[in-house]
């Protein structure tokens, strides 16, 4: 009964890596731009859903779609003010580079704003949990987990069912070809870019719902992010929701069998492992961060 | 009405700008009749440790603000005015050491502690070497005082021995728990203090179920709590940082985890802990060092309760116990200093070895290593009641009547 408590606990663990990662990895797959302030964005998703509900006591799952709504906003002026400009005038590195120093700033401010305290999120529901039989559910989790699985299915609905979902695809798989097609591919990659952030931003919210956060931890859902991107595959939901199950499932397996302090260690040999076997993720298709 | 015309204007404010160094120069003068006393150091107010970091450095800014209010300090019949040379080290020991390094290459003689055992660590094996004394409120790491290191002197006992008074409180609990689980996470001050744990609990006859490490940064246990179900302990201790233990505590809570004691040493203490669980944090145990409602005598602010009043009036964040820790580092240098007559930082390295003062703080008294005194420096034992904390252990300093058996979370109110 162990065994089905720790597969369980993995896929709602899984479940908030997938939502935290599939900004990242959209925006890896179509633009090519390892965006290293991807945790920061999360983190801003988490503040600003704290503040809407410590102020008006709104409920953190109704915060996520002004949430997203506002990042998006965000991310489309970050990418075309500021990635765009580093790709144009240098390269794709020093996108990277742009967004490590926005990252830095980002969490700075962070600390100015909410100052370097731990925030928690703590709806009335927030402590609610079933037993089934000997399993004991989270209902947090399980929220969480069914938020992110909704989300997910929605961007994968968007992509593949949609003429802008058909647009980003395009561009990222031919950007020549999609631009004599009259594609406007700059507005293509802001776009992607907002989209991307305002799934960060949503992630955020839920796991400022399951977990206390301060701003230093940008660089662990950053960290998690690239992760789950290796082992998933780079630029589609599915890649994202397959890598962070996996990675919610290592994770709770290697704590249980091998001991709790090896999560990281197994998580950073897998990622390892699958550089070296499979660079292209398990669901890797040839995006233009895959090339 | 006399008209100002543009040139006027200009050289007017062309001779303000010029005028103004001189000003600020006069100005400076006028104080610098006081010679300085300089402290040095770094401290995290940005990164993972800057939550108490900030606490620390308002301990040892209030503490500075004070005394230079009150003319300054008297040492051997010279006045002294005290300057801070404090840096953020963003939480990172190399840029901490390279900080501190920086200021022994300014001449800095007198140094005060970081936050956090991973970096008090390296920066005090820096200024030991350069034979500078460092009073720190942030390090408890065994590592920190077993290296026999002469010059570093820390507000707390090693992490080994911060236990005792604790395993002392357990003892007197009725019904008696008879074991216990400890959780701890892969950091220096936190595997010390568990190691601690297990010693003193199993000298004090308390039987161990399950000693678990966890990685630096949680970000789940539920693996931990599944197992913590299937073989509950009487009493589960917990070694670690705020934001790990309200991790650890939130988990606990949403999973139905419940045991009949939990003991966290870092989180309830923090204002943010105890709401961020409400009503949940209610029963929980943890170590506390300090209460501004105790009577100590402090040489230069007289009591806890006076000096919690002047933070309250100079700072809009809450205090804690890093706080008054901070201020006594400095309480502490000044008197070791007025001692020695003499600012030699060898003399007031053996003046702060031999010190046994009352302070806001409490007794200060180090052990020959450095470390505080583990009977006169030891935490009380604090409990979370109606979402305040309270000091239940020891009897004389109690603030409140003791909760116990503490109720299942799903029975708090």
């Amino acid at each position: 009964m162990l065994a089905l408590q720790t597969i369980l606990d993995g896929l709602v663990l899984g479940g908030l890596y997938a939502l935290a990662a599939v900004g990242f990895s959209l925006i890896f797959g179509v633009l090519g731009v390892v965006n290293l302030s991807h945790g920061a964005i999360v983190l801003i998703g988490a503040y600003f859903t704290w503040f809407a509900w410590h102020v008006t006591g709104m409920d953190p799952l109704l915060c996520i779609p002004p949430v997203m709504l506002v990042l998006f906003g965000l991310g489309y002026i970050y990418q075309r003010g500021l990635i765009q400009l580093a790709v144009d005038r240098s390269s794709l590195l020093a996108s990277m580079l742009v967004t490590f120093g926005v990252a830095l700033m980002l969490r700075n401010a962070l600390v100015l704003a909410f100052s370097p305290d731990f925030k928690s999120i703590s709806p009335g529901w927030a402590f609610s949990f079933l037993r089934l039989g000997p399993l004991t559910i989270d209902l947090v989790r399980i929220s969480a987990l069914a938020a992110s699985l909704a989300l997910l299915g929605a961007l994968a609905y968007v992509l593949n069912r949609t003429s802008i979902g058909r647009v980003i695809r395009a561009t990222a798989q031919q950007e020549l070809a999609a631009r004599l097609c009259g594609v406007n591919a700059r507005h293509v990659y802001a776009v992607t870019f907002g989209v991307s952030a305002a799934f960060a931003g949503a992630s955020g919210a839920i796991l400022g719902i399951v977990l206390p956060f301060s701003p230093p931890d940008e660089a662990n859902w950053t960290l998690n992010a690239f992760v789950v991107v290796v082992l998933g595959g780079v630029g589609s939901p599915s890649g994202a929701l397959l890598g962070g199950l996996l990675l919610g499932l290592i994770s709770t397996a290697t704590s249980q069998l091998i001991g709790p302090a090896f999560p990281n260690v197994m998580m950073f040999l897998i990622l390892v492992l699958m550089l070296m076997v499979r660079p292209a993720g398990l669901l890797g298709n040839a995006f233009a961060g895959t090339r | 009405m006399p008209r100002i015309d543009r040139r006027t204007a200009l050289t007017l404010a062309g001779a303000s700008v010029l005028a103004m160094p001189a000003l600020r120069s006069a100005r400076a003068q006028a104080q610098g009749s006081a010679k300085k006393l300089v402290f040095g150091g770094s401290i995290p107010l940005s990164g993972g440790a800057a939550e108490t970091g900030l606490n620390v450095n308002n301990g040892y800014l209030t503490a500075v603000k004070y005394l230079n209010e009150q003319g300054g300090v008297d040492i051997a019949g010279t006045k002294y005015q005290l300057e801070l040379r404090l840096f953020d080290d963003a939480s990172d020991p190399s840029r901490a050491t390279t900080l501190i390094q920086r200021l022994l290459d300014g001449n800095a003689d007198f140094f005060l502690g970081s936050f956090g055992s991973n970096i008090v660590l390296p920066t005090a094996a820096i200024t030991e070497r350069a034979e500078k004394p460092m009073v720190q409120a942030g390090g408890g790491s065994d590592q920190i005082f077993n290296q026999g290191y002469q010059f570093v002197f820390g507000m707390f006992p090693r992490a080994t021995r911060q236990f005792q008074s604790t395993v002392a409180f357990f003892k007197t609990l009725n019904p008696q728990p008879k074991t216990f689980s400890v959780i701890a996470t892969n950091d220096a001050f936190s595997k010390t203090f568990a190691a601690g744990i297990v010693k003193d609990c199993q000298a004090a006859g308390y039987q161990l179920i399950e000693n678990y490490l966890l990685p630096e940064q949680i970000s789940d246990a539920s693996s931990v709590l599944s197992s913590i179900r299937s073989k509950t302990p009487d009493m589960l201790l917990c070694a670690m940082h705020d934001q790990n233990s309200l991790l650890i505590a939130r988990q606990m809570i949403a999973t139905g985890t419940n045991v009949g004691l939990l003991f966290q040493g870092l989180g309830p203490q923090l204002a943010s802990y105890r709401e961020a669980l409400g009503k949940h944090a209610n029963g929980i145990f943890y170590s506390t060092y300090w209460d501004q409602r105790t009577t100590w005598k402090d040489p230069f602010f007289e009591s806890p309760a006076k000096f919690a009043e002047y933070y309250g009036k100079n700072f809009t964040r809450p205090i804690a116990y890093h706080v008054a820790a901070g201020a006594a580092c400095i309480i502490t240098y000044v008197k070791a200093m007025q001692a020695a007559r003499s600012i030699d930082p060898v003399k007031v390295r053996d003046a702060l070895a031999a010190t046994d003062l009352e302070t806001l703080y409490g007794r200060v008294k180090f052990t020959k290593e450095g470390d505080g005194d583990a009977v006169a420096m030891g935490p009380s034992v604090g409990q979370v009641l109606k979402s305040a904390g309270e000091v239940v252990y020891p009897a004389g300093g109690k603030t409140a009547e003791l909760l116990w058996p503490v109720p299942a979370w799903d029975k708090k109110s």
